[in-house]
C-alpha cells in the first residue's frame, strides 16, 4: 500500500454572506494515493467546487478554511498565495469547466502555454516553445507549430479544453483535479476529452480528482467514489461498491433519478422531493431528512457521523446514514426506499400511431444564414447551412424528439416553427392549419393557441418583474380571455403542475429552478395547446430535480392527450420520454424513427457513436462495452458538400473501399426505410 | 452626414445670429449704405438672398477651401490655423495626465476593494467627478492669487498662454509652463475621475474572469495574475475611450479657456456667437464634426489593434 | 449582490424552500440596500436641505432677487445682506435661493423629458429592429454629428433667457446620447427568453415593450434619471456663465458665478454662495445616483459592499 499522495482531514470551509456565515464544507476526509482516481459527486451546493478550490488555495479571500490537507508531505492550509503558487501548476493541476472562459482572451495559446512552463522552471524561450508544442501535440491538436499564435476564440470548445489540459499537464503535476471537465461540452467531444484525462493521467502517474454530478462519467473514470450532500461526504466506497451496494438513501434517490440509455422498459424516474437545504445555520440533524423516504426520529436527534459499514463486497465502505444497515439492494424491511410512482398510462396508447391525427406535420424545413466579416462594412461571405430538409410529423399523444451536439441545426428547427415561417419549398402544418395559409395578426394568434413552449433556461424563461400569476396568465390575456376566468385558470394550472396557488402573487426568484420549470410548463399549458415544443427542458436542473419534472411531463401528456416535441441532447432522457426520435447531423436527420427500434439497434455511424459514447451508470457494463470514439470536431455548417456530410468522422468511411467511398463523397444520402426505423447511410 | 450637417447649421446660424446688428447702433452710425459694403464683399450681407450667400459659401469652401472671413475682415482659416494649437497646447497635456492618473488610480484601487484607500479614492473621486468645472476653475485661481500674493511674486498666471516679451528658449518654456500648469490642474482635477471610476470597474470585473482563475491556478501568484491577465484584457475599453477623447484636445474647453483668457478654439466658440460671426460659427461646428469622426474611428482602430477576438467576425 | 463572498453553487436549483418567512417586497430589498450607502443617504439630506432652501429662500428673504439696493454696492456679507451684495447691489441671498430654484427647475424638467423620450425610443428601436431601428439609429447618428451646444446656444441666446426655451432646446439634444444607451441595452433583454415567449404567446409588439422591456430596464432609467439632472444643471450653468443661457434680470448659478468671476479677488463672496450652492447640488446628486445605482443594479460588480 503505497503512502498517500493528498491526505485530507476533516476540511471545513465557511464564507460570510448576508444571510450569515454560509458552511459550504463542513468536514470532508479522504485518502488518494499516487494513480487512483476519486471521484468526487455531488449536486449544486453540495460543495464538491469548494473543496477542490481550498485544495488549490484559490478560494475567495474571506473563506476561512480550517482542517489538514497534506500533499506529498507538506501541509497546505495556512500557506500564503505566495508558497502555494509554486505548487499550482507544477505539483497539483486544475481543469475548469468552462472552456469558453478559462482561457485569456488576448494572448495567444503559445502564450498561455509557454507562461505556464516558464513560471515554474527558467527555461529559455526556444525550449519553452518546442515542450508547448509537444504538449499540443500530446493532447490531439492538429498542426502545433501553427496553433501555437491562435487566439483562444479561433478554436472550438472541445479544442479549447484539450488546450487546458496541456496546460494542465505542462510540468508533470502529481495530482490532477478536473471540475466538471466535460459538462459544457457535446457527448461525443466529451468522450475524447474523458480518453484524454485518462491517457495523461497514464503518462505522468498522477492521482486525479474527478469532480461531476453525471454518475456515467463516475461509472467510467473512477476507482474511488465520495458522494457529497449539503457539504458533507454522505457516502464514500469503491466505485462497484457504490453502484451495487448503496446504502445511503441519498445516493439511492440519485442513482435512482437517472434516465438509462440502454434499459427499454420503460421504468418510472424517481424523484426525490424537495430541495437542499440553505448552508446557513443548520440544525443538528440529518441534513437529508426533510426529504428523505424513510426518515426516523433518530435521524433529528443528531447529524449522522460518517462509520465504516461491511457489505457483501468487502470494500472500505463509510456512510452517514442511521439506518444504512437495514437497506440492502435499495430495499429497506422488504420495501423499495423510494416508493415507486405509478406509470400513468393512456388510452391512445393502444391505438396504433397511423390512426392516430396528425398534428405538427413539417415537410422539407430549409434554413441557411448568411455568414458575414468585417468589423467596419459587413460583407457577406458565405452560408450557414442550419437545416437542409428536414421531413417529420407528430401524431396526437406522441412524443417526438430531435437529438443532435450543438450547432446540428435542432434549435434553428424549433424556432422555424415557433415563428411560423412559411418554407419557401415545404410547409410546416399545425392542427391542421398549414402555416403559409396565415395573414395577419388574428389569425396567427388562433394557431398559437394550439402551439406552445417550454424554454431551456427557467430562470431566463420568466419575467423577473411579474407575478407568477401574471406569468401564467399571460398567455390567456394575449387572447382576450376575462380577468376572473384568467385567474381561476392560473389557479387550476398551478394545481396540475403541483405547486400551491397561494405563492401566484410571488415573484419568480423566490422558487427554486425545478418549481420555475414547472412554472413555465403551467405557462405553455394555459390555452390547452395541442403541441407543446420544449427546448432542453431540465438540461439546467439537477438530476433529483429532473426526474420531477420528467414525470410531470409524462402525466401531463397522458392527462391532456397532449403531443410533445422534444429538443434535447442528454440521450437518456430523450430514451425516457420519448415516442419517436431523430437524430441530427448538420442540418438533416440522419436516422428517424421509433425510440425502441432506434437505440437498440442503432445503424447509421454517427447514431452508433453518440449511443456509445454515452455513459453509462454502471461501472461494470460501462468499463467493458465496446465503444467507438469519434476523431475531431464537427465541420463547419458553412460548407455545402455534395455528398454525406458524416464523411470526415465515419468510422465507416475509413474502412470502405474506394469506389463505395466515392460513393459517399458524391452522393447526398437520403433517409430510407420504414416509418418505425429510417436511416440516410448508403451502406446500412 | 458631417457635409449635411454643417449645411444645416449654415442656415440654422443665419436663422440666428445677425452680422448687421454689429454695425446698427455704432457712434457714429454707419449709414446703410456704409454697412452694405462692408458687408457685401464679406458674403454676410442680407441684401443677398441667403441661397445666393450658401452657394457663394459653399462653393468658397469645396473649391478655395476658404471658409470666409468675419464681420470684420479676419480669415476664418486664420483664426481655427491659430486656435487649434494654442487649444492643443492647453488641452493635451491634461488630456494624458488625467487618463494616466485615472489608469493608475482605478489600477491601485481595484487591488485594495473596500478598503480604507479604495473607499477615500472614491470618495475624492466622486466629489471631483462632480464639481463643475467653472468652480473648480475659478476656486483654483482664487487658491493661486493667494499663494502669489504670499509668495509676494507672481508665480502662477491666470490669465492668457503666454507673457509678452519673453525671448530665449528657456525663459519661453518656463514662461508658457507657468501659463500652463493652473488650467491644466483645473481640467486634470475633473477629468482623472472617469478614468479612475472605468477603470477601478473593468478591473474588478475581469479580475472575476475564470481565465484569471485559470492563471492563477497555473502557478501565477494573485498580483502576477491580475497584473498579466487582467489587466491587459480591461485595458481595451479605457484605451478606446482615450482614443476617442484626443482629437478632442483640438476643440479646446470653452469653460476653462474663457476664465483663463486662453484665446483657444473653446474662445473662439464663445466669440463667433457674440460677435455674429457665421462663418466663423459655422466652421467651428464643421471642425469640431470632423474630429468628433475622426476620434470614432480611432476608437474603432484602438478596439481591432487591442482585441484580438474583434478581428475575426 | 454578494455573489463575491458567497461561492455562487452551480446551476439554478439551490436554496431552500424559503417559502413561508418573512417575504421581502422589492422596493423595501431596494431600499435597504440605498441606505447601508451612507455617503448616499448623506447625498439625500444635503439635496433635501437644497431644495428646501431654493423654496423657502425666495420667501424669507428680505430683498427680492432683482432689486438693486444702491447703498451697498460690492459690500461684503452682513447683518441686512445675509451673503453680501453684487456688485450692482443685488442681494447675493436672495439671488442665490432663486438662481438654485431657476438651475433646479430646469434640471429636473430636462432630465424628465430626456428620460422619458430616450426610453420609449430606445426600447422600441431595439425590440422592432428593421427598418424602425435603422431609421431611428440613423436619427441619432446624424444628431450625435450635429453640434448641439452650439445650437443649444444659438436657440437660448436667441430665445432671451426664456428658461422654457432653454429647457425644451436642452432635452432637445440630450436625449439621444442615453436613447443610444437604452437601444444597447433593450438588446441584449430582446434576446431574453421571456421575451420570445411572449411574443409565442403572440402578445402584441407595443405591449412587449411597455410591459417586458421597460420594466426591465426600469434600474437604468432611475439612474439615468438622477445622472441626466447633474448634467443638465452642468450644462445649463456652464451656458449661463458665458452668457447664452439665463440673462439678466433672470438669474441662475451660472450666470451668478459668471458675473461673479469678473470681481473674483474684489468680492469674493459673489462667487462662494453660488459656487457652493452649485457644488452641493451636483455632488449631492451625484451621491445619490450613485447609491442608486449599488441599490438597484445587482451586476454592478464595483458597487459598495451590500
Amino acid at each position: 500500500m503505497t503512502a498517500p499522495l493528498l491526505s485530507v482531514r476533516d476540511l471545513h470551509v465557511s464564507f460570510a454572506s448576508e444571510a450569515g456565515r454560509v458552511d459550504a464544507v463542513r468536514g470532508v476526509s479522504f485518502d488518494l494515493e499516487p494513480g487512483r482516481t476519486l471521484s468526487i459527486v455531488g449536486e449544486s451546493g453540495s460543495g464538491k467546487s469548494v473543496t477542490s478550490l481550498a485544495i488549490m488555495g484559490l478560494l475567495d479571500d474571506n473563506a476561512k478554511v480550517s482542517g489538514s490537507i497534506m500533499f506529498d508531505g507538506t501541509e497546505l492550509v495556512g500557506k500564503g498565495d505566495k508558497e502555494l503558487s509554486t505548487l499550482r501548476g507544477n505539483g497539483i493541476a486544475m481543469i475548469f469547466q468552462d472552456p469558453l472562459t478559462s482561457l485569456t482572451p488576448v494572448y495567444t495559446i503559445g502564450d498561455q502555454l509557454v507562461e505556464a512552463l516558464t513560471v515554474h522552471r527558467s527555461m529559455s524561450q526556444a525550449d519553452a516553445t518546442a515542450r508547448a508544442i509537444e504538449l499540443l501535440r500530446m493532447v490531439g491538436i492538429p498542426t502545433p507549430e501553427r496553433r501555437l499564435k491562435s487566439f483562444p476564440h479561433e478554436f472550438s470548445g472541445g479544442m479549447r479544453q484539450r488546450v487546458v489540459i496541456a496546460i494542465a499537464m505542462a510540468n508533470n503535476p502529481k495530482l490532477i483535479i478536473a471540475d466538471e471537465p466535460t459538462t459544457a461540452l457535446d457527448v461525443t467531444i466529451q468522450a475524447q476529452i474523458l480518453d484524454l484525462i485518462a491517457t495523461a493521467q497514464r503518462e505522468t502517474g498522477a492521482a486525479v480528482i474527478m469532480i461531476t454530478h453525471d454518475m456515467g462519467v463516475v461509472a467510467k473514470t473512477a476507482d474511488d467514489v465520495l458522494v457529497m450532500y449539503a457539504g458533507k461526504p454522505v457516502e464514500q466506497a469503491p466505485v462497484r461498491e457504490l453502484f451495487h451496494e448503496t446504502r445511503m438513501p441519498y445516493s439511492i434517490g440519485l442513482l435512482g433519478a437517472i434516465p438509462r440509455v440502454d434499459k427499454a422498459e420503460k421504468t418510472p424516474l424517481v424523484p426525490i422531493k424537495g430541495n437542499p437545504p440553505l448552508l446557513v445555520n443548520l440544525p443538528d440533524e440529518c441534513p437529508f431528512v426533510a426529504r428523505c423516504p424513510i426518515a426516523t426520529e433518530a435521524c433529528r436527534t443528531r447529524e449522522p457521523e460518517l462509520r465504516p459499514i461491511a457489505t457483501a463486497e468487502g470494500g472500505a465502505h463509510l456512510v452517514a446514514c442511521v439506518r444504512a444497515d437495514e437497506i440492502e439492494d435499495g430495499m429497506i424491511g422488504g420495501a423499495p426506499v423510494y416508493p415507486v410512482p405509478e406509470l400513468p398510462t393512456s388510452a391512445l396508447d393502444r391505438v396504433p400511431r397511423e390512426d392516430r391525427p396528425v398534428t405538427l406535420d413539417v415537410r422539407n424545413m430549409q434554413k441557411t444564414f448568411p455568414l458575414t466579416k468585417g468589423a467596419f462594412l459587413k460583407r457577406k461571405v458565405g452560408e450557414v447551412h442550419a437545416v437542409k430538409g428536414l421531413t417529420f410529423d407528430i401524431r396526437e399523444g406522441e412524443t417526438m424528439a430531435i437529438v443532435g451536439e450543438s450547432g446540428c441545426g435542432k434549435t434553428t428547427t424549433l424556432l422555424q416553427i415557433m415563428d411560423l415561417v412559411t418554407q419557401t419549398d415545404g410547409e410546416i402544418t399545425i392542427a391542421g392549419t398549414p402555416v403559409s395559409t396565415l395573414h395577419g395578426g388574428k389569425a396567427e394568434r388562433a394557431v398559437r393557441r394550439d402551439l406552445q413552449i417550454v424554454f431551456q433556461d427557467p430562470m431566463g424563461a420568466l419575467d423577473p418583474r411579474l407575478t407568477v400569476a401574471d406569468v401564467i396568465a399571460e398567455p390567456l390575456r394575449a387572447i382576450g380571455v376575462p380577468r376572473a376566468e384568467a385567474d381561476a385558470r392560473v389557479d387550476e394550472l398551478m394545481d396540475l403542475v403541483g405547486l400551491d396557488p397561494a405563492h401566484a402573487s410571488r415573484f419568480p426568484g423566490a422558487f427554486s429552478g425545478g418549481q420555475r420549470q414547472r412554472i413555465g410548463i403551467a405557462r405553455a399549458l394555459a390555452t390547452n395547446p395541442k403541441i407543446v415544443v420544449l427546448d432542453e427542458p431540465v438540461s439546467a436542473l439537477d438530476v433529483s430535480i429532473q426526474a420531477g419534472v420528467i414525470n410531470l411531463l409524462d402525466e401531463l401528456k397522458v392527462k391532456l392527450g397532449l403531443s410533445y416535441l422534444f429538443v434535447a441532447h442528454d440521450l437518456s432522457v430523450v430514451r425516457h420520454i420519448a415516442d419517436r426520435v431523430g437524430v441530427m447531423y448538420l442540418g438533416e436527420f440522419v436516422e428517424h424513427g421509433d425510440v425502441d427500434a432506434i437505440f437498440d439497434n442503432p445503424q447509421h455511424p454517427y447514431t452508433q457513436a453518440l449511443l456509445s459514447a454515452i455513459p453509462v451508470p454502471d461501472p461494470d457494463i460501462e468499463r467493458t462495452r465496446e465503444r467507438i470514439v469519434l476523431q475531431g470536431d464537427l465541420p463547419s455548417p458553412t460548407d455545402r458538400r455534395d455528398g454525406c456530410s458524416f464523411t470526415s468522422r465515419c468510422p465507416l468511411y475509413k474502412m470502405l473501399p474506394p469506389e463505395q467511398q466515392s460513393r459517399c463523397e458524391t452522393e447526398a444520402p437520403a433517409l430510407k426505410g420504414s416509418d418505425a426505423h429510417a436511416n440516410a447511410c448508403h451502406f446500412r | 452626414m458631417i457635409v449635411v450637417a454643417t449645411n444645416v447649421t449654415y442656415f440654422l446660424a443665419w436663422a440666428f445670429l445677425d452680422p448687421r446688428s454689429n454695425y446698427v447702433g455704432r457712434r457714429p452710425p454707419l449709414s446703410e449704405d456704409q454697412i452694405n459694403r462692408l458687408l457685401e464683399p464679406r458674403n454676410l450681407s442680407d441684401t443677398m438672398p441667403l441661397l445666393q450667400r450658401w452657394w457663394g459659401w459653399f462653393t468658397d469652401i469645396v473649391l478655395h477651401w476658404n471658409w470666409g472671413v468675419s464681420p470684420t475682415g479676419q480669415s476664418v482659416n486664420g483664426q481655427i490655423a491659430y486656435r487649434m494649437w494654442v487649444s492643443g497646447e492647453l488641452v493635451l497635456g491634461a488630456t494624458i495626465i488625467a487618463a494616466v492618473l485615472g489608469i493608475a488610480v482605478g489600477v491601485y484601487t481595484a487591488s485594495r476593494q473596500y478598503k480604507v484607500a479604495d473607499r477615500v479614492w472614491q470618495g475624492i473621486s466622486i466629489v471631483t467627478m462632480n464639481i463643475p468645472i467653472i468652480v473648480a476653475a475659478l476656486g483654483i485661481v482664487l487658491g493661486a492669487i493667494a499663494i502669489n500674493d504670499a509668495l509676494g511674486f507672481r508665480l502662477f498666471y491666470v490669465t492668457g498662454a503666454s507673457s509678452d516679451g519673453v525671448t530665449g528658449f528657456f525663459p519661453v518654456l518656463i514662461d508658457s509652463l507657468q501659463h500652463l500648469v493652473l488650467p491644466t490642474i483645473a481640467l486634470v482635477f475633473i477629468g482623472y475621475s472617469s478614468y479612475h471610476f472605468l477603470q477601478r470597474s473593468l478591473l474588478l470585473d475581469n479580475i472575476k474572469a475564470d481565465y484569471v482563475r485559470t492563471a492563477r491556478a497555473k502557478g501565477l501568484t494573485k498580483q502576477q495574475a491580475i497584473r498579466k491577465h487582467a489587466l491587459r484584457t480591461s485595458l481595451i475599453p479605457v484605451a478606446t475611450q482615450l482614443a476617442f477623447s484626443i482629437p478632442t484636445v483640438f476643440t479646446g474647453a470653452v469653460l476653462t479657456e474663457t476664465i483663463f483668457a486662453w484665446n483657444g478654439m473653446g474662445r473662439y466658440f464663445v466669440q463667433t456667437i457674440g460677435t455674429n460671426d457665421v462663418h466663423g460659427v459655422v466652421a467651428i461646428a464643421a471642425f469640431t464634426a470632423v474630429l468628433t469622426a475622426i476620434g470614432a474611428i480611432l476608437a474603432d482602430v484602438a478596439v481591432v489593434v487591442l482585441d484580438p477576438r474583434v478581428r475575426v467576425s | 449582490m454578494t455573489s463575491a463572498t458567497i461561492q455562487p453553487p452551480v446551476g439554478p436549483d439551490t436554496t431552500a424552500a424559503r417559502i413561508p418567512r418573512k417575504r421581502i417586497g422589492t422596493f423595501r430589498l431596494y431600499y435597504r440596500r440605498f441606505v447601508r450607502n451612507r455617503p448616499a443617504v448623506a447625498g439625500v439630506f444635503v439635496f433635501a436641505f437644497l431644495v428646501l432652501f431654493a423654496v423657502v429662500g425666495p420667501l424669507i428673504a428680505q430683498f427680492s432677487f432683482s432689486e438693486l439696493d444702491f447703498l451697498a454696492l460690492g459690500t461684503p456679507p452682513d447683518g441686512t445682506h445675509w451673503f453680501g451684495t453684487a456688485a450692482d447691489g443685488g442681494d447675493l441671498f436672495a439671488q442665490t435661493a432663486v438662481g438654485l430654484q431657476r438651475s433646479l427647475m430646469i434640471a429636473l424638467t430636462v432630465s424628465i423629458g430626456t428620460t422619458v423620450i430616450s426610453a420609449i425610443v430606445g426600447t422600441a428601436a431595439a425590440y422592432f429592429g428593421g427598418t424602425t431601428e435603422r431609421i431611428i439609429l440613423l436619427i441619432i447618428h446624424f444628431l450625435m454629428v450635429v453640434p448641439t451646444f452650439l445650437i443649444l446656444a444659438l436657440v437660448s441666446s436667441n430665445a432671451g433667457g426664456d428658461w422654457r426655451v432653454i429647457s425644451a432646446a436642452m432635452i432637445f439634444i440630450s436625449w439621444f446620447f442615453p436613447a443610444r444607451v437604452i437601444w444597447t441595452m433593450a438588446l441584449s433583454l430582446r434576446e431574453r427568453e421571456y421575451v420570445h415567449a411572449a411574443r409565442y404567446m403572440g402578445v402584441p409588439g407595443m405591449k412587449i415593450v411597455l410591459r417586458h422591456l421597460l420594466p426591465n430596464i426600469g434600474s437604468l432609467l432611475v439612474i439615468n434619471f438622477t445622472l441626466g439632472v447633474v448634467g443638465a444643471v452642468i450644462t445649463e450653468t456652464g451656458l449661463s456663465f458665458i452668457g447664452f443661457g439665463v440673462k439678466i434680470p433672470d438669474v441662475s448659478l451660472g450666470s451668478l458665478i459668471g458675473i461673479g468671476a469678473n470681481s473674483l479677488s474684489s468680492a469674493p463672496w459673489t462667487f462662494y454662495f453660488p459656487a457652493l450652492a452649485l457644488t452641493l447640488l451636483t455632488v449631492s446628486m451625484a451621491l445619490i445616483a450613485d447609491g442608486l445605482r449599488d441599490a438597484l443594479d445587482p451586476t454592478s460588480a464595483a458597487g459598495g459592499r451590500a
